[in-house]
């Protein structure tokens, strides 16, 4: 199996050697992260993006509320087909997965997450989520947060085929990396672009980021290349039902399993983004959202698993969120349209499980829609000083809340 | 429609009188207000000087379309059959043959005109009315919706916003058919002031909910983006916009907007940014008068007292700052794509995979009629990553295999290093690509596919 060896990153990346990893604080911990292997130990964040607006209420169900049950005759779910949770709440019947999380404490779910005044459309109410900001910026956040560290093209890396603007910095931004893995020239003309990329100190600011980009290319092919080729780490202790590699893979499964191999193999990666579409549920919904609600339980808990194989499980956290939350009345297509807030979750064995944040009550919409009881800002909050070790207010300006979400 | 493309001979003349600052200029020019040269141009804009090369492209004009509707397909689709129809298969596919008739089309304007100038301010100001087929979904209306920044792309601002703020793809695309006076929707009176005429901090909330009065009562037919005044939905009496009450409507609220003074600045600043470079728009102007009458922020600004387009972008052209090495700038997708399909002779909907060309757009994130959100398309860095460098270097081999090499044939090796800057406007090769390129010297193909892909190319000087 291919691994990484420090001394490989070394070379390929021209990076000195660098003080031992456990002998730092846990700030100069996160900033030490440079390109080598990633040290056992090093939290790592996983970004699942749901998009289309996923509908809150039928995920974490108030299986037992009659208001729940009279706005939506056709599309509310009856307890026994439910996984309840506590509160009066249940989880979505086919996120069994999640159920398991839960009980072990590694599950936690903020409700009634969004931010105020709700936006309706996907485009603009995605770019509030992915830029941290209420009003239109050019970042994303994690782009932000790149920018406090020091270059490494390995540290967020977003499974797929474009940028999400997540990953958009000023300067910099994270690496995309498609599911098929990069294909570079070889041969000549190989030779030919690591010339015309070479650095040269009378470069300006753009074209040494262009010159950068054809070398971290190179860099990043020749690292990740080899190691996509090993089979994926396997869920070890799942029943071959959720472990299996029988068929039906997700592609949300597909591009997880490409972060476990490269997690695996040390790749110096604190930032991955995987996302799945497809909760734009106007019509016909339930059946529809719960395939998808399965898809996400199981390939994140066959993710989740195949971290313990590794030995990584203890430094991963999972972060899950959507656009937006959808309307509490059902619309007259057996589906609901685009809404307000809903629930997120966190996943991993730091997390302190168990709810977080107040459910929006279904006695008090407004304009017919939940009300937002957790700013999405104060969980991002909590992921960056938790999991990424960096004080909030330097990824987003004058933002100083957080959740509790975290064992210390 | 033909264009008569002028063969000039690329056998090296002697051109010692050019300076490099006015080689830079005049890569600069060809590259930010055209689309890049096409064979010959740009050693023919050598000798003409900066000047006149400058005058003929921003005087150039559009050619005479005629009807492009009727010539590429482009028509109303009516209402999208039900989900079990029958027809909506074939609905379907002519909703995607016609999006991708017109983007070929335009795609063939940017890359056959000679001096698609006209052509270089519409894409401009797609970027910023940027309304996208991803919501609004019919051909026709995104076909019509960029027909009218292309009437007023050189025109006259004023007149372009009081049509663009009827534009039923703009208005669907920011919900203002959903703006009643019972129940108001500020997306696209919020937009309107900030991205579209004053910029952010030059209005208040109160503004953007009077504004949003005014727009108020609209419909539009979605297959068409025919958008009528409804009078039950129309909030009726005054409004109160930065201090001015009257009878606003969509027209004189756009227009209102487009002669404030706030407005005098954000475009021009907005020309700045994509023209000339992001940190150049936010350089403030000097407030000593003698220093202040030669900033080129002041002569810009200045230029657009009028609301006229074409003098601002003579004054910007102009400009030292236009001229300034610092402001170097990195080529978005889609004028890279363009440029290199100028240099290679290739049209876009007549050449062997036209639809690789859109998708090619499409992973670099810079499809027409597909902005990211109404904030535009990004600049810079933003185009600059792992994957847009692993896309650029497999597109380059495939375009340069089917284009035309002779500009490079036809010379002797020992003169192709100049030959290619000459050929793509480079202003100039730095050392290492220099090195790079003298080893590929036997082999065109190699030679065209290393240079487009090369620092210099992706970044305009």
């Amino acid at each position: 199996m291919e691994n990484i060896s420090r001394r490989k990153f070394i070379k390929l990346t021209g990076v000195g050697a660098v003080a031992a990893a456990h002998s730092l604080s846990r700030f100069e911990f996160a900033h030490a992260a440079g390109p080598r292997p990633l040290p056992p130990g090093t939290p790592i964040l996983v970004i699942v993006t749901l998009n289309g607006g996923n509908d809150g209420l039928n995920t974490v169900v108030p299986y037992l509320d009659p208001i729940y049950k009279s706005l939506r005759p056709q599309l509310a779910y009856k307890e026994e087909q439910v996984l309840p949770i506590g509160d009066g709440l249940a989880l979505n019947g086919s996120m069994t997965g999640f159920k398991t999380l839960w009980d072990n404490k590694q599950l936690a779910i903020v409700r009634g997450v969004g931010y105020p005044n709700p936006d309706r459309s996907h485009f603009s109410s995605m770019a509030i989520w992915q830029s941290a900001s209420r009003t239109p910026i050019k970042t994303g956040w994690v782009g932000r947060w790149l920018e406090t560290q020091t270059e490494n093209p390995f540290l967020a890396i977003s499974l797929g085929s474009t940028m999400p603007p997540l990953f958009q910095g000023d300067k910099r931004s994270g690496t995309v990396l498609p599911l098929s893995g990069l294909k570079t020239p070889t041969g000549m003309l190989a030779a030919d672009y690591a010339k015309t990329s070479k650095k040269t100190k009378l470069d300006g600011q753009l074209s040494a980021t262009a010159a950068r980009s054809i070398r971290d290319l190179f860099t990043v092919a020749e690292i990740v290349s080899p190691i996509l080729k090993n089979p994926a780490p396997p869920a070890a202790d799942l029943p071959t039902a959720i472990g299996g590699n029988a068929g039906g893979e997700s592609n949300l499964s597909a591009q997880l399993d490409v972060a476990a191999k490269l997690i695996a193999a040390g790749v110096p990666t604190r930032v991955w983004s995987v996302s799945l579409g497809g909760f734009d549920t106007h019509a016909n919904e339930l059946s529809a959202q719960s395939l998808l609600l399965g898809t996400v339980s199981t390939s994140i808990s066959k993710f989740m698993s195949q971290m313990r194989t590794i030995g990584r499980s203890r430094d991963v956290t999972i972060m899950v969120y959507s656009e937006f939350g959808r309307r509490v009345r059902a619309n007259a297509s057996d589906g609901t349209d685009h809404g307000t807030s809903g629930p997120m979750f966190i996943i991993g064995e730091r997390v302190v499980g168990g709810f977080h944040g107040e459910q929006p009550p279904l006695n008090q919409l407004k304009d017919g829609d939940l009300a937002v009881t957790t700013d999405f800002r104060s969980v991002y909050g909590s992921v960056i000083e938790g999991v990424l070790y960096t004080p909030v207010d330097r990824v987003i300006t004058g933002w100083n809340d957080r959740l509790p979400l975290f064992t210390a | 429609m033909t264009f008569v493309v002028r063969e000039f001979s690329l056998k090296r003349i002697t051109i010692s009188s050019v300076n490099s600052s006015e080689r830079m200029a005049i890569a600069r020019l060809v590259h930010r207000i055209g689309f890049g040269p096409k064979p010959g141009q740009f050693r023919k804009m050598l000798k003409q000087g900066f000047k006149v090369s400058a005058r003929q492209l921003l005087n150039s004009g559009l050619p005479d379309y005629g009807d492009i509707k009727t010539a590429i397909g482009i028509a109303d689709l009516g209402t999208q059959p039900k989900p079990n129809s029958e027809l909506l298969t074939p609905y379907n596919a002519a909703k995607r043959a016609q999006l991708r008739n017109m983007s070929l089309w335009w795609l063939d304007q940017m890359v056959d005109q000679d001096f698609p100038f006209v052509e270089r301010m519409t894409w401009f100001w797609h970027g910023h009315w940027a309304t996208s087929y991803s919501k609004v979904n019919e051909p026709v209306v995104m076909f019509d919706h960029i027909a009218r920044l292309r009437k007023h792309a050189i025109g006259d601002f004023t007149l372009m916003c009081e049509e663009m703020i009827l534009d039923g793809g703009l208005i669907y695309w920011l919900d203002g058919q959903l703006n009643t006076a019972n129940s108001p929707n500020e997306n696209l009176s919020r937009e309107l002031l900030e991205l579209f005429t004053l910029g952010v901090n030059n209005y208040s909330e109160t503004d953007v909910k009077e504004a949003a009065k005014a727009l108020s009562g609209l419909r539009v037919v979605k297959s068409s983006g025919l958008v009528t005044k409804d009078p039950r939905r129309s909030y009726v009496g005054t409004s109160t916009v930065l201090g001015t009450t009257g009878n606003f409507e969509s027209a004189t609220l756009a227009r209102f907007l487009s002669v404030n003074v706030a407005c005098q600045s954000f475009i021009p600043e907005r020309m700045t940014y994509r023209f000339i470079s992001p940190a150049s728009s936010m350089m403030s102007i000097p407030m000593k008068p003698s220093e202040r009458a030669k900033s080129s922020a002041h002569i810009i600004k200045k230029a657009f007292a009028t609301r006229q387009i074409l003098p601002t972008m003579e004054a910007l052209v102009f400009s030292k700052s236009f001229q300034d090495p610092t402001n170097s700038q990195v080529k978005s997708p889609l004028e890279w794509l363009v440029s290199v399909l100028r240099a290679l002779r290739i049209t876009p909907s007549t050449c062997s995979q036209p639809d690789l060309l859109l998708t090619l757009l499409d992973t670099l994130g810079q499809r027409p009629f597909f902005p990211p959100s109404v904030g535009g398309w990004p600049a810079d860095e933003a185009w600059l990553s792992v994957a847009s460098s692993q896309t650029l270097i497999q597109a380059a081999q495939l375009i340069v295999s089917q284009g035309d090499l002779s500009p490079l044939m036809a010379v002797a090796k020992k003169e192709r290093i100049e030959a290619l800057a000459d050929w793509l406007g480079v202003a100039e090769w730095s050392d290492r690509t220099k090195v790079a390129l003298d080893g590929a010297l036997r082999d065109p193909a190699r030679l065209a596919a290393l240079a487009i892909c090369s620092p210099e190319y992706l970044v305009n000087a």
